[in-house]
């Protein structure tokens, strides 16, 4: 017998308690305790140190990056972004007297401010001397807009100074979320390399090129916060992203879809610093520039003029250019909207459809395949990686994030961005973006691209709809309408 | 220390006893009321079997207390007595028990049977045929329901509705559905409705169950089918059958989306 008295008997259960205990702290892996980071790119990592880390004073990619979107322990809001980033904006309506500590201030607020019992505010400086530096509020009135501080400010603010009060509420509820619910897939930044995601055919979605596949947005436009909503709602069925609703609440989705926005910005702004200056300052180019009998050192001296003189206007292009196009999403002119309603579904519509389908001008079939199962010659060929120009090692299409990208198999039903008829025509309008799938609104009316709606909603139940010419019943099969 | 493990023994008895007696009143560990007809006669059954438990393990631990007291309070000089044990002992502990399991495995064949033999489900629900098709999935509920007027065909129609993580259904009557997975195994679970069936690859599975009391009810997968396990949540509604009729038409509405809203000024 194992225990044979009641002496051995404690000795083992404490043995067993220390075990376990000891299993359960773990702690010698992470000497600081585990910290979820953001890493950067390979693109990033692929420039000249120099380039990354910028020269003495001078910052590099990843300093730029870092300062404007911040770590996931202590995220920074970027109010240039169109983020909704939570709290109330505002401003210093009087310049405090300097002669003595500052402890009461006079703020007028964009909205309402409300106090929630004895939880100072927190309230942040955003522009002026004083910023960034954060207060607490210890007591506030509305009327007057007086706010007494918990402590004297260091540095006295000016007049006109933008303060935001309670801000990064919904960011920092929406990276919770996110860390709990999808980061295990799309990866703590986004990347779409978290650890169950070498698991998944589909790869999950890498969100830093900025480019979602299934919007309701123009072909140029960006995605729309509508249509991430959507997704999180309905999942995207013949991948592996499922639906989130019940499981989260309506105000943990809006969180969610600003914090995947805000990783989205962050990747594309790293991404578009980066092209700034791959062409002359990655290794690959370094490397090839030393052997053209440049020296080391006239690079880095060419790299620090140009962080000093040009970087300024790059990063302005740039973040205007990001603020712009991610904010216009989600407007009204963004949205694709038929400018006539959907043909009803016919016969002879559907065969309309399916010799534009057929057609040479659209070619369809070169990738969906003459009978529309995904299969077409174009999906046979060795394609090119476009950045490094070499041969991609499977045949195929390929997507922007270098995926083989499958033409879908249109006999069987299944919908990636939605089965609703406006989907397909946004689909066929806009194209997929980062996919192969080009946009047709050149080219097509939008009569015409309902022809192909209707043809390829009859096309699971048809048998081989490319091969026998589309059979007439005497009455028409319903698809999609009543 | 003899005396100590006798009473040791007799101290469980009673602390069930004290658990049998206060538990009811706290609602402690017990599923809540059962939003099911067939959910009620389930727990009906879950009862006496609880109660047949409780009568054995009070009877067997305050058996082996006594037995123990017994030795324990012998006088040390006394010596053991051998025996072979008994035969009429040995024969009443094996009749009664199996007399126990014979009456349980008979008593709940007809719970079993309208729970799971297709055949002895009710009547209704063999007019109606199957109202919708569940497919669970990694990490999801997809629905299917017929068009309006149609029957559901296993192979999806044109017209047919989809929906995700949200079942309608009315109240009042029996409702069958098809269950199916698209990949690994799952198990459809509504907790509130103490339905709990395996989805397998490879194989429809008839479910039904009728729902009362308008509401909402959870739907959960109950069987670990990966790391996203957890996100399997759904909502059954249940909703007088005019109400789930204008949610069909909703659904059916949506469905035929197609991006252009009239202009009601025009």
């Amino acid at each position: 017998m194992l225990v044979k008295t009641n002496r051995q008997l404690s000795i083992l259960t404490i043995g067993v308690t220390l075990v376990s205990l000891a299993g359960c702290s773990g702690g010698s892996d992470y000497p600081d305790g585990y910290k979820s980071r953001f890493v950067y790119s390979d693109r990033t990592d692929s420039l000249m140190g120099e380039a990354q880390n910028g020269i003495g004073d001078l910052p590099g990619v990843k300093k730029l990056v870092d300062d404007r979107f911040g770590d996931p322990q202590k995220l920074n809001a970027w109010l240039k972004l169109p983020i909704d980033f939570g709290g109330v904006t505002g401003e210093l309506a009087e310049t405090p007297d300097a002669s003595v500590a500052v402890e009461e201030l006079t703020l007028s607020f964009d909205g309402e401010v409300t106090k929630d019992g004895d939880k100072p505010l927190l309230l942040q400086f955003v522009t002026g001397k004083a910023a960034p530096s954060i207060v607490f509020v210890s007591n506030w009135l509305a009327e007057g807009g007086k706010a007494s501080l918990t402590a004297a400010m260091d540095v006295p603010p000016a007049a006109g100074d933008q303060v935001v009060v309670n801000g990064g509420g919904v960011l920092a509820h929406g990276r919770g979320l996110y860390m709990r619910h999808c980061s295990h897939c799309h990866g703590t930044s986004g990347d779409g390399k978290g650890p169950t995601a070498e698991y998944l055919v589909p790869r999950p979605r890498d969100y830093r090129h900025g480019v979602f596949k299934f919007t309701s947005t123009d072909a140029q436009s960006k995605v729309s916060r509508d249509d991430l909503y959507r997704i999180l709602r309905n999942g995207v069925p013949g991948t592996y992203m499922p639906s989130f609703v019940p499981m989260l609440q309506e105000d943990e989705l809006v969180a969610v879809i600003e914090y995947v926005r805000f990783l989205a910005m962050r990747g594309e702004f790293e991404r578009k610093l980066v092209n700034e200056l791959a062409s002359d300052y990655s290794e690959a180019a370094l490397q090839s520039r030393k052997e053209s009998g440049e020296s080391r050192k006239d690079i880095v001296e060419e790299l620090k003029e140009f962080l000093t003189d040009d970087m300024q206007d790059s990063l302005a292009f740039v973040s205007d250019d990001l603020a712009e196009s991610w904010d216009t999403a989600n407007s009204e002119d963004a949205l694709i909207v038929p400018d006539c309603s959907r043909i009803e579904d016919s016969i002879a519509s559907r065969r309309i459809g399916r010799e534009l389908y057929l057609s040479k001008t659209l070619n369809c079939a070169d990738c969906h395949g003459i009978s529309a199962k995904g299969n077409g010659p174009q999906t046979t060929i060795y394609e090119k990686n476009p950045i490094t120009s070499e041969l991609y090692p499977d045949p195929g299409l390929h997507d922007v994030w270098d995926n083989v990208n499958q033409p879908r198999n249109l006999t069987q039903g299944i919908y990636r961005g939605g089965r609703r008829p406006v989907d397909l025509f946004r689909r066929i309008h806009a194209g997929i973006k980062g996919s192969r799938m080009p946009s047709f609104k050149k080219v097509l009316k939008h009569e015409e691209i309902w022809h192909i709606v209707n043809y390829v909603l009859s096309v699971p139940f048809n048998a081989e709809p490319g091969h026998a010419p589309v059979a007439v019943p005497d009455e028409p099969a319903a698809t999609a309408a009543l | 220390m003899k005396k100590f493990w006798a009473l040791f023994f007799f101290f469980w008895p009673a602390v069930a006893i004290w658990c049998c007696l206060i538990a009811p009143a706290n609602g402690w560990w017990f599923p809540g009321k059962a939003m099911s007809p067939l959910g009620e006669r389930i727990d009906g059954l879950f009862y006496l079997i609880l109660g047949i438990v409780i009568v054995v393990f009070i009877g067997t631990q305050f058996a082996i207390g006594y037995v123990l007291w017994k030795g324990a309070t012998k006088p040390e000089d006394e010596s053991a007595t051998f025996s072979h044990g008994s035969h009429s002992l040995e024969l009443i502990w094996t009749i009664v028990p199996s007399f126990v399991l014979v009456f349980i495995a008979l008593y709940q064949m007809d719970v079993w049977a309208e729970f799971r033999v297709q055949s002895y489900y009710p009547e209704q629900t063999q007019e109606d045929g199957p109202k919708m098709e569940v497919t669970a999935r990694q990490f999801e509920w997809r629905i299917r329901y017929p068009s309006a007027g149609e029957q559901l065909k296993n192979q999806p129609q044109p017209g047919d509705l989809y929906a995700v993580n949200e079942i309608h259904v009315p109240t009042g009557r029996p409702v069958k559905f098809n269950l199916r997975t698209d990949d690994v195994q799952h198990a459809f679970f509504a907790p509130q409705l103490r339905v709990k069936q395996d989805a397998v690859a490879g194989l429809i599975i008839p479910v039904w169950f009728e729902i009362p009391v308008a509401g909402e009810y959870d739907l959960v997968c109950a069987e670990l089918c990966g790391w996203g396990h957890y996100k399997m949540r759904a909502t059954i509604v249940a909703e007088p059958q005019a109400q789930v009729d204008e949610y069909l038409a909703r659904l059916q509405g949506e469905q035929n989306f197609d991006g252009v809203v009239e202009d009601a000024d025009k």
